[in-house]
């Protein structure tokens, strides 16, 4: 069991990864119920962005400055293409059936991916990411790669910004306020649309700073990688409770935690020799999420609503 | 392929306005060739588009190449070569209407492609049954050729018609379990493959010759090949103990894999197949020294004929490169246009009616010095090319370590 | 009505139709002539006395035009190709002409570089196919007088129609055998077009034409008709359809004819889980699938693992049943919960089979799939001695491997049409429709909206995979990676999903028409290559916005969708019988 202390350090650091996105699915999701497809994309062009960042600065640059100046880019594009499919995509179909705007977002998912595939200079294949040069850490029998201490720092920081914004701004409490009842709430004299921009932003702006880490994490961007990872961080935030940002957080780190976990121990488990490792890790994420509505259908900390769909 | 009720009515309607039309269309166009001279179509299926449009892009143009060669050379007299390129986008259920567009197609004489096994699958019987020859350059699931139970020692062939030109897993596989074990003097072993039908073949071949040699495996792992996060299992290798990895699979995947291996401490080589042998694996991992990969054929310094293509292919100015597959689909093309040449010449320099069936059992005899080293078939219509060269990372490009001739 | 009958360019009426006429026999005739002086350019269009390729297109646009501009002169025996006496069809016809004959002279210039390829003959029919449209323009045309853009007033109209004469039913009858004959024929010349440029000139042709049709009230009488008629209807639907192959000389189209009834016959079933139950399923690729392996598994395939051939009944049902348990096993737990949970869920399910599938292959699984390789060499059916991979002999025509798959294929789509149409209508349908409306009302009607869902999930499975025992043995061979979220080629989830929602949510004829439409684009455009996915994307994106409940709308959906642009509900009677709740 000597391995646990590591899987368990690799299932945290993945599952912040994943908390990340998941947020920006359920900050839209608690506030116009929808399930903004598109949003795995958003984490994409966010890691395209601080490519392009990279290219642009001149060789050599300190990644001191390199990784703030990506980290700016990512997200000033992933904010700008959220933004942008909000006011010209998702708000004329305000008020349509549901299934239109989710239509709608598969559409806009594929169009930027194929965008990113087709016209991003060599974006055809995996482009390659810098990465934090050096020896990774350890750290009391954990190794850490050395480009993980900008995840290690960054989910934290987001999520106690996230925190105080929410809760102690005006803009944040407005955003609660929307997300329980928008009508009352346009009633009161809350601007809803800046609120439900103002989502969409948040969101993508989490999105980039987990593209970033990606990149990083990984030593690559490529156009596909938002399909899977933004698969996961939805059920992240299904399993966390959609709509409430502690439990995204949440969901995404027990998602990592399954399945460095299932990676590492299921086939010692008697009867499942066979069904253990990565091969499968996929579909014990799976499991977790259907065990988990089974039980808890509002999601971990999800609070019990009224019908709203 | 015209269709009957095109025909009737567009007579009618021509009948009816009483209008005299002059001539069929079709006669004209079968004067357009040059006196005396026929044309043969050489089919390509590939993917075109898409993820691994890239070196569908590459088996197209190669064939290509070989198409315009043989034309300008005059290679077969009195036959003019064309390409018919259809996109499959890795799939079998276009690869199978394009099988069937193909064999529909009269002046088709043999096709190159596909690039996946699972599309070959579906196009194998339908070629068969056309008597159409089709070879694969890039091929590698042992049963397409030897039948499911291979494995096992009972070999048949299910298909007469179906050849390639890359070698199967089961030469490459044992090939490198060899290497690590008599050269590399590795004897813990690291199996990871990607499931995809090559990376999990070539896992699955590499396992039986290497504990065969008396190594021992002392983990297996199977990736997801869009899965970029490895950590999980680079801890589970940490604890291996392993001295070495052998990852079956593509180096899209390959890369990150040894990179975050080596970020997290383990620094092991890596080992892999020809998938795994190209620039932009050291590109996507800046850590690659030490890793190592076979490729089949011999190194292109050693190869004339390998640096003339690879020079042809320049000249010829495609926008898209030759990649892994190109000297093989280059060879798959002029075998085809050398088995027209045999069944032409055994015909007063004509192609006989029943030319397909023809040119299948040409190719069965066909031996010439390809791109990519002798290029002749065996009874079950692979390759008896096993030639293989063993290349390693070392600053930044792959380095010749070892070459060296499959045996058994 | 509230209409107003005003020509866009003010001519005198006499001139406006003699203009109109006159542009349209010249648009005709020019199609006789030489448009080019290469046969480069696909199709041939030197010859002159002759038409080709595009010239054809040219020429159905410019007799129809004729047509409707005879009719509107009332010249005896035509009148009845205009029965709304509107001129809105005519109009129509001619932007028809002109679209498709100006976008050939387009495409030829860019194919050849440059204006100067064509022929004089060319020049000829662009300048006729304009005069057309200029007098169709200047012909009194209803517009709705509320809108923002000129083309939607036009397209926002309603032509009401005369009672019919009364015809013997036989020549009712009659008339439906030669209007479904005529379909055959348009679709079988859609399917057979060999290159992008036709296929293009094609759809823009037929757009205009079923425009023109419908606003000339022909169309609409038909459909009366066939509803008077349905079972004929039917019948001569299908009969059409299973004459296809029959006018095939090779098996290069109807391997694509086979594949898109699957697409189509899957998409179908889909419809009954989304357009009428409402439930968003978004691995529905999966229980096709399912249904592949199944079969497969039975086949006799020497590598399956179970080494037994089932005769294909058995393995139908087995593919059939082994859906069914996977569609309620998913939809137990979810169905449940309310809302989108079931869209993430279907969505992982879908992911997880490919996976699954992948993983059963002996060294990560018990051995079952083979893992990536799949399931290969998967035998020809043999049905009551008839082997469906060999050729034979049927009327005097020959009938290869994948017109065999086509007929068999036809006759589960068939089924799956059977099924659509009875269960719609029945209690259970609209206990559906209620459900998907409002599921706390329906539930207060004394509805087990629990149970329902479960079941449309369940039936919904179990036709997708009785499509997918017949995709096993028409493609050999069965592998995870044929079942996808999202590719460039259809089947896969998004794309099925993308078909029931262009075609029509809750429709029979919608599904089937937006397969076809999405099946045959991609595989025709070859042009758009890389960029099919893309123009995919925006295509469903603009869709949303402009016409989301499909090309052929349930009229439910219609309203539901326009509520705002449809003001006050004073439907003539004759038009309730045109309202087809899942039918």
């Amino acid at each position: 069991m000597h391995e646990l202390p590591q899987q368990l350090a690799n299932g945290l650091i993945l599952g912040a990864l994943y908390g990340l996105v998941a947020i920006g699915y359920t900050m839209v999701y608690g506030i116009v119920q929808l399930i903004n497809f598109a949003h795995g994309e958003i984490f994409m062009v966010g890691g395209f962005g601080a490519l392009t960042a990279f290219l642009a600065l001149p060789g050599g640059t300190s990644l001191w400055i390199a990784i703030p100046l990506m980290l700016l880019a990512g997200i000033l594009v992933s904010t700008l293409v959220a933004v942008g499919a909000e006011r010209f995509a998702y708000r004329p179909l305000r008020g349509a059936p549901r299934l239109a705007p989710l239509i709608t977002a598969i559409g806009l998912s594929i169009v930027l991916q194929q965008l990113v595939f087709s016209f991003y200079p060599d974006a055809k294949k995996a482009r390659v990411f810098p990465k934090i040069p050096g020896d990774p850490f350890e750290l009391a029998g954990i190794t850490i790669q050395r480009s993980d201490i900008f995840l290690i720092i960054a989910a934290p920081l987001c999520m106690m910004i996230l925190g105080w914004f929410v809760a102690k701004t005006r803009s944040g409490r407005a955003m609660q306020a929307t997300s329980q009842d928008p009508d009352t709430a346009k009633l009161m004299g809350i601007d809803t649309d800046r609120i439900i921009v103002m989502a969409f932003a948040i969101g993508a702006a989490f999105a980039a700073v987990a593209a970033v880490a990606y990149g990083l994490r990984t030593g690559q961007v490529d156009s596909r990688m938002g399909i899977l990872l933004g698969l996961k961080a939805f059920t992240a935030a299904v399993l966390g409770g959609i709509g409430n940002i502690y439990g995204a957080m949440l969901g995404g780190l027990a998602l990592g935690l399954t399945e460095g976990l299932a990676t590492g121990y299921i086939q010692h488990v008697p009867g499942m020799d066979l069904f253990g490792g990565a091969a499968w890790k996929d579909v014990w994420a799976f499991v977790l999420l259907i065990v988990v509505l089974l039980v808890r259908p509002q999601g971990l900390l999800g609070e019990r609503v009224a019908d709203r769909a | 392929m015209r269709n009957r009720s095109l025909i009737v009515v567009s007579i009618a309607v021509a009948g009816a306005l009483s209008l005299s039309a002059c001539g069929s269309r079709g006669e004209k166009k079968a004067e357009d060739g040059a006196a005396g001279s026929t044309t043969v179509t050489i089919g390509v299926d590939a993917p075109l588009t898409g993820d691994l449009s890239a070196l569908g892009l590459g088996i197209k143009n190669s064939v290509d190449l070989a198409v315009k060669q043989a034309n300008a050379k005059n290679e077969v007299p009195g036959v003019k070569f064309e390409i018919k390129a259809l996109d499959d986008t890795a799939k079998p259920a276009p690869g199978q209407q394009n099988a069937t567009n193909l064999v529909a197609d009269k002046t088709v004489i043999g096709v190159v492609g596909p690039l996946n096994s699972s599309v070959a699958q579906s196009m194998q019987q339908i070629f068969n049954d056309a008597n159409l020859v089709q070879i694969s350059p890039a091929n590698t699931g042992v049963a397409l050729s030897q039948g499911e139970a291979w494995a096992s020692g009972t070999k048949a062939r299910p298909f007469k018609s179906y050849f390639r030109t890359s070698t199967t897993d089961a030469v490459q596989g044992p090939f490198a379990a060899q290497y690590l074990v008599n050269e590399a003097k590795k004897k813990k072993v690291f199996l990871i493959d990607d499931q995809k039908a090559y990376g999990a073949g070539l896992a699955a071949t590499f396992k039986g010759e290497f504990t065969k040699l008396g190594g021992s495996i002392v983990g297996e792992e199977h990736v997801n090949p869009d899965d970029r996060d490895f950590n999980a299992i680079v801890t589970k290798v940490k604890s291996s103990g392993a001295e070495a990895i052998y990852y079956g699979g593509e180096y899209p995947a390959a890369g990150p894999l040894s990179l975050q291996l080596k970020e997290g401490g383990v620094n092991i080589p890596l080992m892999g197949g020809d998938g795994i042998q190209s620039g932009d694996f050291i590109k996507l991992n800046p850590k690659s020294q030490g890793d190592v990969a076979t490729a089949v054929g011999l190194p292109v310094e050693q190869l004339p004929s390998a640096a003339k293509f690879i020079a042809d292919y320049k000249a010829a100015a495609y926008k898209d490169a030759y990649e892994t597959y190109g000297g093989y689909s280059y060879d798959s093309a002029w075998a085809i246009i050398q088995a027209v040449k045999t069944v032409a010449a055994a015909n007063n320099g004509k192609l006989p009616a029943d030319a397909r069936a023809k040119v299948v059992a040409a190719v069965q005899a066909i031996s010439f010095e390809g791109v990519t080293g002798k290029v002749s078939f065996d009874q079950y219509g692979d390759t008896t090319n096993k030639q293989l060269t063993v290349y390693a990372v070392k600053d930044g490009k792959w380095a010749v370590e070892k070459t060296g001739t499959f045996s058994g | 009505m509230s209409t107003e009958t005003t020509p866009v360019i003010p001519l005198p009426l006499g001139a406006a139709r003699a203009v109109t006429a006159v542009g349209a026999l010249a648009t005709t005739a020019s199609a006789f002539l030489a448009w080019t002086w290469t046969a480069d350019f696909p199709g041939d269009l030197t010859v002159t006395g002759y038409p080709g390729g595009l010239q054809w297109l040219t020429l159905t646009a410019g007799l129809l035009t004729l047509v409707l501009a005879l009719a509107s002169y009332g010249v005896p025996g035509l009148r009845w190709t205009s029965p709304s006496g509107s001129d809105n069809g005519l109009l129509y016809a001619a932007f028809g002409g002109a679209a498709v004959t100006w976008f050939t002279i387009i495409a030829i210039a860019i194919d050849l570089n440059g204006l100067a390829n064509l022929e004089p003959g060319g020049w000829i029919a662009g300048v006729a196919s304009l005069v057309a449209l200029v007098g169709a323009l200047g012909l009194p045309v209803d517009r709705h007088p509320k809108g923002t853009s000129w083309g939607l007033r036009l397209a926002k109209t309603d032509q009401p129609l005369p009672t019919a004469r009364q015809l013997p039913s036989t020549v009712e009858v009659l008339l439906i055998v030669v209007a479904f004959a005529i379909g055959l024929f348009a679709i079988t010349f859609g399917i057979d077009t060999e290159y992008g440029e036709l296929f293009t000139g094609y759809l823009i042709l037929a757009g205009f034409v079923i425009a023109a049709l419908s606003k000339s009230g022909l169309l609409p009488r038909l459909r009366a008709l066939t509803i008077k008629h349905r079972p004929i209807a039917t019948g001569a639907a299908f009969a059409a359809a299973a004459g296809f192959p029959f006018t095939q000389t090779s098996d290069q189209y109807t391997s694509v004819a086979a594949n898109i009834l699957i697409f189509a016959t899957v998409a179908l079933g889909l419809n009954i889980v989304v357009g009428l139950a409402g439930l968003l399923d978004l691995g529905y690729v999966a229980f096709l699938g399912v249904g592949a392996y199944a079969a497969a598994l039975v086949s006799g395939s020497p590598a399956s693992p179970i080494h037994v051939q089932f005769p294909f009944w058995a393995a139908m049902l087995t593919g059939a049943a082994a859906s069914m348990v996977f569609g309620v096993l998913i939809g137990a737990p979810t169905l449940r919960l309310r809302g989108d949970y079931l869209a993430i869920v279907t969505l992982g399910f879908g992911e997880i089979f490919r996976i699954t599938m992948n993983n059963l292959n002996g060294t990560t699984g018990p051995k079952i799939t083979n893992g990536a390789n799949g399931i290969p060499r998967i035998p020809d059916l043999e049905i009551l001695g008839f082997n469906l991979g060999q050729k034979h002999l049927i009327a005097g025509v020959e009938l290869g491997r994948f017109s065999n798959y086509y007929l068999l294929m036809l006759v589960v789509t068939a089924f799956v049409v059977l099924v659509f149409a009875r269960v719609g209508n029945s209690r259970i349908g609209r206990a559906w429709v209620a459900i998907r409306e409002d599921e706390t009302a329906a539930e207060a009607m004394g509805i087990n909206g629990f149970r329902l869902k479960l079941l449309a999930f369940a039936l919904g499975a179990c036709l997708a995979g009785l499509a997918g025992t017949v995709q096993a043995h028409v493609s050999y061979t069965v592998t995870p990676d044929q079942y996808t979220f999202a590719e460039a080629l259809p089947p896969n989830s998004a794309f099925l999903l993308a078909a029931v929602i262009l075609g029509g949510m809750g429709t029979i004829s919608g599904p089937l028409v937006g397969a076809t439409l999405l099946f045959l684009v991609p595989k025709k455009l070859e042009f758009l290559s890389n960029y099919q996915l893309l123009a995919f994307g925006i295509t469903l994106i603009i869709l949303m916005r402009v016409r989301p409940e499909g090309m052929i709308a349930n009229r439910r959906a219609k309203l539901e969708f326009h509520e705002a642009d449809i003001p006050a509900q004073a439907s003539p009677p004759s038009e309730s019988a045109l309202t087809k709740t899942g039918a």
